[in-house]
């Protein structure tokens, strides 16, 4: 079951909107994170069932703490949820590279639409 | 040939010469009048002449002279030209062998001169030739020291270029020259400034007069040679580096949009959606209202995406030309076939000088080539990444029109690289391009 989240992304505005808006559906946010560094440490020590990780980072790669994450992690495969401002469709490929469960668009984002890309997946 | 060469080899051979007119005229005398004779002494003035110039074939007009009047012409008086007739012929004779003798050696000179000149501006010719046609300075160079080496008869030719810190390199050298041997340095000026030096040396009898002259008509080329090298190179850098910051521009612009208004607009359309739920289900019309307002700012947002795509594909920087190139052939209105044979990344300036040769190539065939498939391949060899983009349509592509090929045309050739359009009607078009590494 998908009950507690982690929410990487450093824009600070989404990440309270996020929370407000997956809270209120029954997703648990255990925490948020900004950077790399401070989402493995997170990651590690709140053992969240999901991480919803923004693709652009500042400079670093939404995509590289994905490997990372379910590399340290291995119950973590299919249970990282990429999201950006951008559309699906100008990283197609790299999402279907990367170990996530797949894509959710910030606009659209909403515990339903992770719960069923993670259910779909594991 | 010296003026006392001249001299020294004219004088011998006219002795020659004469003695051997003398016999024939000795044979002949008996049968015929010896004055009629006198003539045949041309034969003799006129080879000088020629080969050794006029003042030795007056001498030898004059050896003649005296020497027939002693040997054939009989005098009743002392000496045999104090009789008239005799006097008049000899005096007769001496004008004219001494006037055609000049006149033949004017002649001579002005046809040696003639063929000096064409002989220089062939040389000039080709050296100018090399330069219209661009070949690398190097290669100018090389054809000048040779020329003048040549033309000058030289024993070593060299240009040597001047470095800012005082230093000076050899860039071109034809022919070795002892230490002592006679020297000719004419500076090579560029834009105002001594570039460098164009040489030469001469062992054995040093340099004819007006060398000088002919070597400075060589250092004007050379400098038009590396004027328009340098002109090319800094063109090139130019066209790089404005190419490169703008570029970053798009780059810039396209995070920017990103990071500021997109970003906003995602997190106002998510709270919007969170406001419309949690409306009573008794207010349908304020739900209806906010639905149609939160699906109008998901098109702005799709409107925004879709011009910050084409401001910069952020796939490239993202995952390079593979998944970049995939997400070409995906949009694209025909089907593509990709054949990328490398998964590495490059330099940032011809992974999107690649990306932007494919997605011109691609739209252009879509537009107007009426074509049911294209094919894409990509490899890196040796050095260079080749790129080809192959369509089956109508052909008959002029690349000189439009501005799209134009502004690829500006990004391959700034980064050293080179496009081929091929378009023959009927048969589609390929687009081939090298970039190198």
């Amino acid at each position: 079951m998908v009950r507690r989240c982690l929410i990487v992304d450093d824009n600070e505005r989404f990440l309270a909107v996020a929370r407000t808006s997956l809270e209120r559906d029954g997703l648990e946010v255990v925490g948020t994170a900004t950077t790399v560094a401070d989402a493995l440490d997170k990651t590690d020590r709140l053992r969240p069932d999901v991480v919803l990780v923004d693709i652009a980072l500042g400079a670093e790669s939404g995509f590289e703490l994905t490997r990372q994450l379910v590399e340290r992690h291995p119950d973590l495969r299919a249970r990282v949820v990429l999201i950006s401002t951008r559309r699906e469709d100008d990283y197609a490929d790299l999402i279907a590279l990367s170990p996530a469960a797949g894509f959710v668009w910030k606009a659209q984002l909403s515990a339903g639409a992770v719960r069923e890309l993670v259910a779909e997946r594991s | 040939m010296t003026h006392t060469a001249r001299w020294l080899r004219g004088l011998p051979a006219g002795a020659v010469a004469v003695a051997a007119v003398t016999a024939v005229v000795a044979l002949l005398e008996p049968h015929l009048p010896a004055l009629g004779l006198l003539p045949l002494y041309l034969l003799a003035v006129l080879p000088v002449a020629v080969r050794w110039g006029a003042g030795p074939a007056a001498v030898v007009s004059v050896v003649s002279t005296v020497l027939f009047g002693h040997l054939f012409l009989p005098s009743s008086r002392r000496w045999w030209f104090a009789e008239v007739d005799n006097g008049v012929a000899i005096g007769v004779f001496l004008v004219t062998a001494v006037v055609v003798g000049n006149l033949a050696a004017r002649l001579r000179q002005a046809a040696e001169h003639a063929a000096r000149l064409s002989a220089e501006q062939a040389a000039l010719r080709r050296v100018a030739t090399q330069v219209a046609r661009e070949v690398p300075p190097g290669e100018v160079f090389a054809t000048v020291v040779d020329e003048i080496g040549r033309l000058l008869g030289a024993d070593s030719t060299a240009i040597v270029r001047l470095d800012p810190d005082g230093g000076r390199a050899v860039v071109a050298q034809d022919g070795d020259a002892p230490e002592s041997a006679d020297e000719l340095a004419i500076p090579v000026v560029v834009g105002g400034r001594t570039w460098g030096t164009l040489t030469a040396r001469r062992g054995s009898e040093g340099f004819p007069a007006g060398a000088e002259r002919r070597m400075a008509e060589f250092t004007e080329i050379v400098a038009i040679a590396i004027a328009n090298a340098e002109s090319r190179t800094q063109l090139a850098a130019s066209r790089a580096r404005v190419i490169a910051a703008t570029d970053a521009t798009r780059r810039r612009l396209e995070r920017d949009l990103h990071d500021g208004a997109q970003q906003r607009l995602v997190s106002l359309a998510l709270e919007l959606r969170q406001v419309e739920s949690a409306i009573p289900a008794d207010l349908a019309e304020l739900r209806t209202d906010l639905d149609r307002m939160a699906g109008d700012l998901t098109e702005a947002l799709d409107e925004l995406r879709e011009l910050s795509r084409g401001i910069h594909p952020v796939i490239l920087s993202e995952g390079g030309l593979g998944p970049a190139l995939r997400t070409i052939a995906r949009r694209a209105g025909v089907p593509v076939e990709l054949d990328v044979r490398t998964a590495s990344r490059f330099p940032e300036p011809v992974e999107v000088a690649a990306y932007y040769v494919v997605s011109e190539a691609v739209t252009n065939t879509t537009k107007h080539a009426a074509a049911t498939h294209v094919r894409v391949t990509l490899d890196a060899v040796e050095g260079a990444l080749i790129l080809r983009v192959r369509d089956d349509g109508a052909g008959g592509a002029d690349p000189a029109a439009g501005s799209g090929l134009t502004g690829l045309r500006d990004r391959v050739e700034a980064l050293g690289g080179s496009i081929h359009v091929t378009s023959p009607p009927g048969e589609g078009t390929t687009v081939d391009v090298s970039l190198p590494l």
